[in-house]
Order: structure tokens, then sequence, then C-alpha cells
């Protein structure tokens, strides 16, 4: 239900809204909506931070601008070999990364990121360097491409939606208990039979092979990347988005996605602030309401609903 | 029944802690215990603070890897294996400072406490096929029926946290028998609990071995160890100082000293 | 060989920085149990200061130096009392985020202040650089090392010979047990803040005139000056010491065998290797919880 709510929003978007512009905002929020969800899933459900998840969306960007323009590889026989290259790259980075905890873990993916950043800059006979990659076609289906804005719209926000399904079967299952049991106390969970350290290996494989999903969309969209769009600060933009969105809020990546695509459109002097503006809405949201801004309101509103419905039932 | 020993009739034990030692660093927290669970009793560990019951918990339930000894589950030695593991093997427990999961519902909690007894993986809860949502109704079918048997029915939806503290006891005890343990670790169910509700923690703990499950616990509530165990075990300074029935024990000239304090 | 004597020299210069930097970590690491990630933030903050305060301002050399120090130890006392102590649910996650948060704050009120631009500025004396056996030392360098090793000798007074020092490591064994002998745990809180941020600013005091300092240097010296702690063992002074020089001379090592561009990705080649491997760091004894 909620899900048919959605896919008509998303097509009534996609109809009405005509000016381009417009169209490439929405998908833009498509795209780090996408970010955002799988990054939700590692930090918010499972309570693992991660400070170098650009890394992961670089690499799905980077495959398949290399597949597609170095050696003229169709972007749909790219996208199983970024999807997949990212999952391994993914899995053999967490392996041992998430033995660690807290400001360890924090560290060690921050580290992880600045690697990636490094690789894509340094690598230049590979990536090009700091000039990056120009001329990715752009995706087609049989002999109709698909460059008119309006199509790649549907085609992310198509993704957007199967994304949200998955996240939201896993959530309501055991698996996503496991993961919450993680968040609260991983001692406890291990004592319930919760194999903690596979769970952790796989939510990260997960999350990571969303990023590259939305890197993927993101090369094919822009047709052109260089390493300054997979930095430290993007990975704190994709933090900040949970954390404004809500930890362990599948909604709520939406919602922080929205804003943080739209609020540089809306203040045009928003750009020499952008930093200044993630960093207080990161200190604030956590000091404050450390489930995030849609969880904590929710919350907020709920407790003050039953204390208004506990003073009616005990007069 | 089935632990029975064919030959003898006399039953087998269903945990064997055999000569387990730990130290850290300096501190030899266990000297080489040794004690027999049978089925379907309740054995108690009691002493002094200090005296090695909670690290026995964590290296029977595998937080701790024994340096010496062997502890044997059902016939088959378990130290050294991962606590999910050997949770999944029936060996469930609660904690001394209850560790709810927070975020969740009172619900929830029990079926994270039927993680084990469940198969749906990631990719089963992305397709949603007819047995996964069986054996989720089934879950939640068996953790209501877990909550109206502690008597938390009526708050199966409430957020863990909001509970009252003895109610969280209470919730912790179900959540672990959400997996069907055919053995459970209580460490110091009663601290905390006002007086009625410890009389009914004793009554549910009896209850609980009469369901045929095996309970260890470690307690410092005399009246209630004293009253509803079938052994106890008594630790001074990480060593065994006596067992037996709770009238033995009682009776125990060293136990008297250790507890009364000969010097003090 | 007389390469390798220059890029031991230039390897124990930038090594005594990341030192510097690195006793903020141990410093903070050990008082509070925390780890903070806008370290890097108060490094930068150090350089920009100095250069101002020196280079633009025309103050003398030493008072520049102290202001600078001074005043980016007040930056790191305003973060604790505003952001740190507020938090209600100290989980490491929250921490982790919210000096991440200061740390882009900082890095953003940096960039609006100085601007994008790199500044480079003198070095502290006009010495001529010194030969020996045809490798060049920069008198820079050896400023360096002196203000480090004094800062060393004096954090080993503070801790073995103060009062305040020794409550310092009372608060850090168990707070709680300090708290009932007296030593008010919040002040002590409060002092490692200001005086990590104070040994990140010395850092960046020190590295000015030998690197270019921009707003956006202090994410990469915070990481290394991490490493470096890690290195020698997080929480152990002479370990940041130690691991600083360390990975100052691996770099430059790298930089003078391989190649200049890898050279920041070695420190953390070699951050992911000592989390994974030895996470009690190469001269930990004790066994170090990763938390």
């Amino acid at each position: 239900m909620k899900f048919l709510l959605f896919a008509g929003a998303i097509l009534v978007g996609g109809v009405l809204v005509k000016n381009p512009y417009h169209l490439q905002l929405l998908t833009f929020i498509g795209i780090y909506t996408l970010l955002a969800l799988g990054l939700n899933m590692l930090m918010g459900y499972a309570g693992q931070i991660s400070l170098g998840h650009a890394a992961f969306f670089g690499l799905g960007a980077y495959t398949t601008a290399v597949l597609t323009v170095h050696y003229g590889w169709s972007p749909w026989m790219s996208l199983p070999v970024a999807l997949l290259l990212t999952a391994c790259v993914s899995f053999l980075v967490a392996l041992p990364m998430l033995k660690l905890h807290g400001f360890y873990l924090g560290m060690g993916t921050l580290g992880f990121g600045m690697i990636g950043y490094i690789l894509f800059r340094g690598w230049a006979r590979v990536t090009g360097g700091d000039s990056g990659l120009v001329g990715i076609p752009p995706l087609s289906v049989g002999s109709m491409e698909l460059t008119s804005k309006t199509a790649y719209y549907f085609l992310v926000w198509f993704c957007v939606t199967v994304g949200f399904i998955v996240c939201e079967r896993i959530v309501g299952s055991r698996m996503g208990r496991a993961l919450r049991a993680i968040h609260d106390s991983e001692q406890a969970a291990g004592a319930m039979g919760v194999d903690t350290s596979r769970i952790k290996v796989n939510v990260f494989v997960l999350s990571a092979v969303f990023s590259a999903l939305a890197g993927f969309l993101y090369a094919h969209m822009v047709t052109f990347i260089s390493p300054s769009s997979f930095d430290f600060l993007v990975s704190v933009r994709m933090v900040t988005m949970v954390v404004i969105g809500g930890m362990a809020s599948i909604w709520g990546s939406l919602l922080g996605a929205s804003l943080l695509t739209l609020l540089p459109e809306w203040l045009h002097v928003f750009v020499d602030y952008e930093m200044m503006v993630y960093g207080l809405v990161l200190m604030v949201v956590m000091i404050f309401l450390p489930q995030g801004l849609t969880r904590g309101l929710m919350d907020a509103y709920e407790r003050s609903r039953s204390r208004y419905r506990n003073r009616h039932a005990n007069p | 029944m089935s632990d029975l020993d064919h030959d003898t009739g006399i039953a087998m034990p269903i945990l064997e802690v055999r000569g387990v030692s730990k130290s850290f660093g300096g501190l030899q927290a266990l000297f080489d215990i040794s004690f027999e669970v049978l089925p379907a009793t309740i054995h108690a560990v009691i002493g002094p603070n200090g005296a090695g019951k909670t690290t026995l918990f964590n290296a029977v339930t595998g937080v701790y890897v024994p340096d010496a000894g062997e502890i044997v589950y059902d016939g088959e030695a378990i130290q050294g294996r991962k606590p999910h593991a050997i949770a999944a093997k029936g060996i469930m427990r609660t904690f001394q400072n209850v560790e709810l999961f927070g975020s969740m519902s009172v619900l929830e909690n029990v079926l994270v406490g039927r993680h084990s007894r469940m198969r749906c993986g990631f990719w089963g809860a992305i397709g949603r096929l007819p047995w996964v949502r069986r054996e989720e109704r089934e879950a939640r079918d068996r953790a209501m029926e877990l909550l109206q048997f502690v008597g938390l029915e009526q708050v199966a939806g409430q957020p863990s946290t909001d509970l009252p503290f003895g109610w969280q006891r209470f919730l912790e005890i179900a959540r672990a028998m959400g997996a069907e343990p055919r053995l459970m670790l209580l460490d110091e169910p009663a601290s905390g609990l006002n007086p009625v509700e410890t009389q009914r923690l004793g009554d549910l703990l009896l209850k609980i071995r009469d369901r045929g499950i095996t309970l260890l616990l470690v307690e410092h509530d005399m009246s209630l160890t004293m009253g509803i165990s079938d052994r106890i075990l008594v630790l001074h300074q990480g060593r065994r100082l006596a067992e037996g029935t709770p009238r033995e024990v009682q009776s125990n000239e060293a136990v008297i000293a250790a507890y009364l304090g000969k010097e003090r | 060989m007389q390469e390798l004597l220059q890029y031991f020299f230039s390897g124990i210069t930038s090594g005594a920085v990341y030192a510097v930097i690195a006793l903020g970590f141990t410093m903070l690491f050990n008082s509070t149990g925390l780890i903070n990630f806008a370290q890097g933030e108060f490094v930068m903050l150090g350089a920009l200061s100095l250069i101002t305060l020196w280079r633009d301002f025309k103050l003398p050399l030493p008072l520049a130096f102290c202001l600078a120090v001074v005043g980016v130890a007040m930056v790191g006392i305003l973060l604790e009392r505003l952001a740190i102590r507020s938090v209600r649910k100290p989980h490491p996650i929250v921490l982790v985020i919210i000096t991440v948060g200061a740390s882009i704050l900082l890095r953003g009120v940096a960039m609006l202040h100085w601007g994008k631009d790199a500044y480079s500025v003198r070095s502290f004396s006009r010495h001529p650089p010194i030969e020996i056996a045809g490798a060049t030392l920069l008198p820079q360098s050896l400023w360096i090392l002196a203000i480090v090793l004094l800062i060393v000798a004096g954090l080993q007074f503070f801790y073995r010979r103060t009062l305040t020092g020794k409550a310092m490591q009372a608060c850090s064994i168990n707070r709680k047990a300090a708290s009932l002998l007296g030593i008010g745990s919040e002040s002590m809180v409060l002092l490692a803040f200001g005086v990590s941020a104070a040994m990140g600013a010395v850092g960046g005091v020190l590295i000015a005139p030998i690197t270019m300092s921009g707003y956006d240097m202090g994410t990469l010296l915070g990481l290394k000056g991490f490493c470096a702690a890690m290195l020698g063992g997080l929480g152990s002074s002479w370990g940041a010491v130690v691991g600083g020089l360390l990975l100052g001379i691996l770099e430059s090592l790298g930089v003078g065998f391989f190649s200049s561009s890898l050279k920041d990705a070695i420190a953390f080649l070699l951050l992911l290797l000592i989390l994974y491997v030895r996470p009690s760091g190469l001269l930990g004894v004790k066994a170090v919880h990763r938390f």
C-alpha cells in the first residue's frame, strides 16, 4: 500500500514535472536516497559507523566508467561487474574492519575512504587522475537511448523503489531484528544466538552495493566523473543524510537526501556555508536527538500522545 | 526420558564442568572447578562477591575461553566455541544488569530470543516466500505464549525500556526461553526485585523447571536460593568450597566460615 | 647513503610533528577514553593562526606562538563545554558523529575566514641550512625536534610530579572512585580537552613553515597523528613519540623509493594494518580493548 502510494507519487512527479532542471534535481535526490538508504542499514540499524562509504560510491562509478570508456563495454554489462566488484571489495574490507568497534571503526573506515580517494586520484592511467573520466555513455534500452531526463528519472526512482522494498522487508524480518539487536547490545545479541560478526559483514556488503548502484546511476547520468565527487566530504554528506533522516528510519533517508540536495539549490550562498551547516547539523542533532531528526520528532510526538491518552484514561 | 542412561537408568548430566580454570592477568578468577548439572533441576551457584560466579557463567556461555578444563554440554565439549554457536545449541542466559534490546518492543525482544530457531536470512527476507511468512507467524505466536507464561502479554507492543525494572527481568527470562533452550543460565535474577516479585520469580523458575528446562542460577537472595534449588555449588575466591543439597550446604562448616567470616 | 640520510632528516622532521599530534590524541584518550575526530582541525587552526599573527600582524614569534596555542586550546575547551558535555547518550557512534561534525564545522569556519588558498610562512630562524655528510638539515627541523622534546618532558613532569597530572590519571583509571576522592572529573575532562587541543595547535605551528597550510589540511594530519598514536600503542606518551617518528621516516622513505602520489596512502595502509593486526600498537604492552 505504502509502495503503491510511493510509486504513484513518482509517476505523478515524472508526468507533471517538465522543467529539465527540476527533473535532474529530482533524479539526484533519488541517487542520494539510495546512498542514504544503504548507509542507514549499516549505521542506523546495525549501529556500525562508516566514514568511508564514498569509496564504494566511487568504486561503482569508476568501474562502469572505466569499462565503458576504455573498453567500450555496454553499461548493462558493466553494471553487474560494478556491483559484484564492490561486493567483493567491501567483503574483504569488512572481514577485519568490523571486528573494530566505535572510534576505531570510525578511524578505520575513514582511512579506507581516504585510500579510495587517493587511488582514484593517483592511479591516473586508469582513472584519469584529477581531471577524471569524460565521455561516459548514457544508458540505452535496445536502440533507444535514455537521454531524456524523464526516462532517467523513472529509471533512478524505479531503483529507489526496489531499494525501499528490499530494506523494508529486511527490517521487518528476523535479520532486521538481529541488526537492531547488534545495535542495542552486541553482547546480548550474541548470547541470543545472533552471529554478530557474520551479520555485520553482510549488512556492510549490502550497504556498499547500494552505494555502488548509486555510483553507477550517477556516472551514466552526468557522463563525467572526477575524484572530488568521492572525497571525505561526500562520506560526511552521506552520514549527515542518515542523521537528518533518522537513524533506523527507512523513509527518513528520503527526507535526508531531499534536504541535502535541495538546500544548496535554494540557498545559493549555501555553497560557502555548506560545511558549517553539515557540521552544525551533525552536532546539534546528535546532541539533542540521537535517534535522528525524523525518529526523534516522531518519538516526541508518540510520547506526548500517550501522555495525553493516559491523562484522559485516568482522570 | 531420553536423558536417562540406557544401562543404568540414572540421569546423564546435561552439563559437566571439568577442571575449568581461568585467570585474568595475575588474578585467578576460577581454579579447577568441576561439577555436574542434572537435567530438569535447578542448580544454584552461590558465593561472596568476587567468588567467580559470573566468570563461570561467561565461560559456559562462550564469552571467555577457559585456560584449562572442559565444559561438556549434552555429551559434547563446547569450551572455546563462539557465544552465538553455544546459544544455538540450546544454552541461553540472562544478564546481571538486564541487557534488553532497548530500541525494540517487548514482543520483538522475545522474537530475537527465537533467532536461532528461525532460518530466514537476508535473501529469505527479501524474497518473503510463503515459508518465511509462516515461520514469522509461528514465531510471533510462540513469543506471545511466552509473554503470557511470564505475565507480560498486556505490554507486548510497548518499548521494552518503558517497563518497570522487575518486569524487565521477567522479559529477559521470556526472551531466553524464546530459543526453546534446554539449559538456562540466570545471573542474579532476583537482584533489584521487591519481595512480591521475588516470590513470583521463584514460582516462575519452578514452573520453568517443570517444563523440563534445566536452570543454573547465580543468586544472592538466600531464601529464594535455598527454597527452590535442587543442588547448590558454593564458590569462594575462585575455588569450589562445597556442593550439595540446600540442607547440606547450610550445615557445611566451610561455607558458614566463608559467609560469616571467621576473622571478621 | 647520502640520499638515505636526507630521507631520514625529512622523515624525523615531519615525524616529530605527527608525534605532537599523536600526543594530543593520547592525552585525551588517557583521561576520557574518547578519540576526537576534530583533532586534525586543531592542527589546521594552529598553523593558520600562527601565519596570521606572525606574518600578517607582525607580532613577535614567541607571542604569536603562544597566542595561537592558547586560542586553539580555548576552541577545544569550548567544544567540550558546548558539545561533548551536553551529550545525553555517550555512545561511541554518537561521539564519533559529533566530533566529525565539529571537525567539518571548524573546517567550514576556517574556509570562510582564510579562504581556499594555501599559505606559507618562513621558518622560525634565518639560519642557513646545515650540511651533514652531503644531506641538508633545515634549522626548522631542529626547532621542531627541540620543541617536541620539551613538550614530552613537560608532559612526563605533569603526569608524574604534579597533583593535577596525577588526578587526571586517577580519573582515567576510575572516574567514579576519583570523584569520591574529591577529584572533579568534569574539570579534568575540560582540562584534557584544552591541553590536547593545545597539543594539536603546537603541531600546526611547527608544521606551518615546512608545508603549505590551508583550511583542508586537518583531516589528513589528524589521521596521520592517530596512525602514529596507534603505532605506538594508544595511551602511551613515549609510544606516541616513537610512533610519530616511525611514521615520518616510513613515509619519507616511501616517497623516496616509490612515488610521491602514494605518500598519504602509506599512513592509512599502516593504520589499517595496525588496527587489524596489533591494535595495542608496537610498544603497547597492555591489551587495549577496541571498544
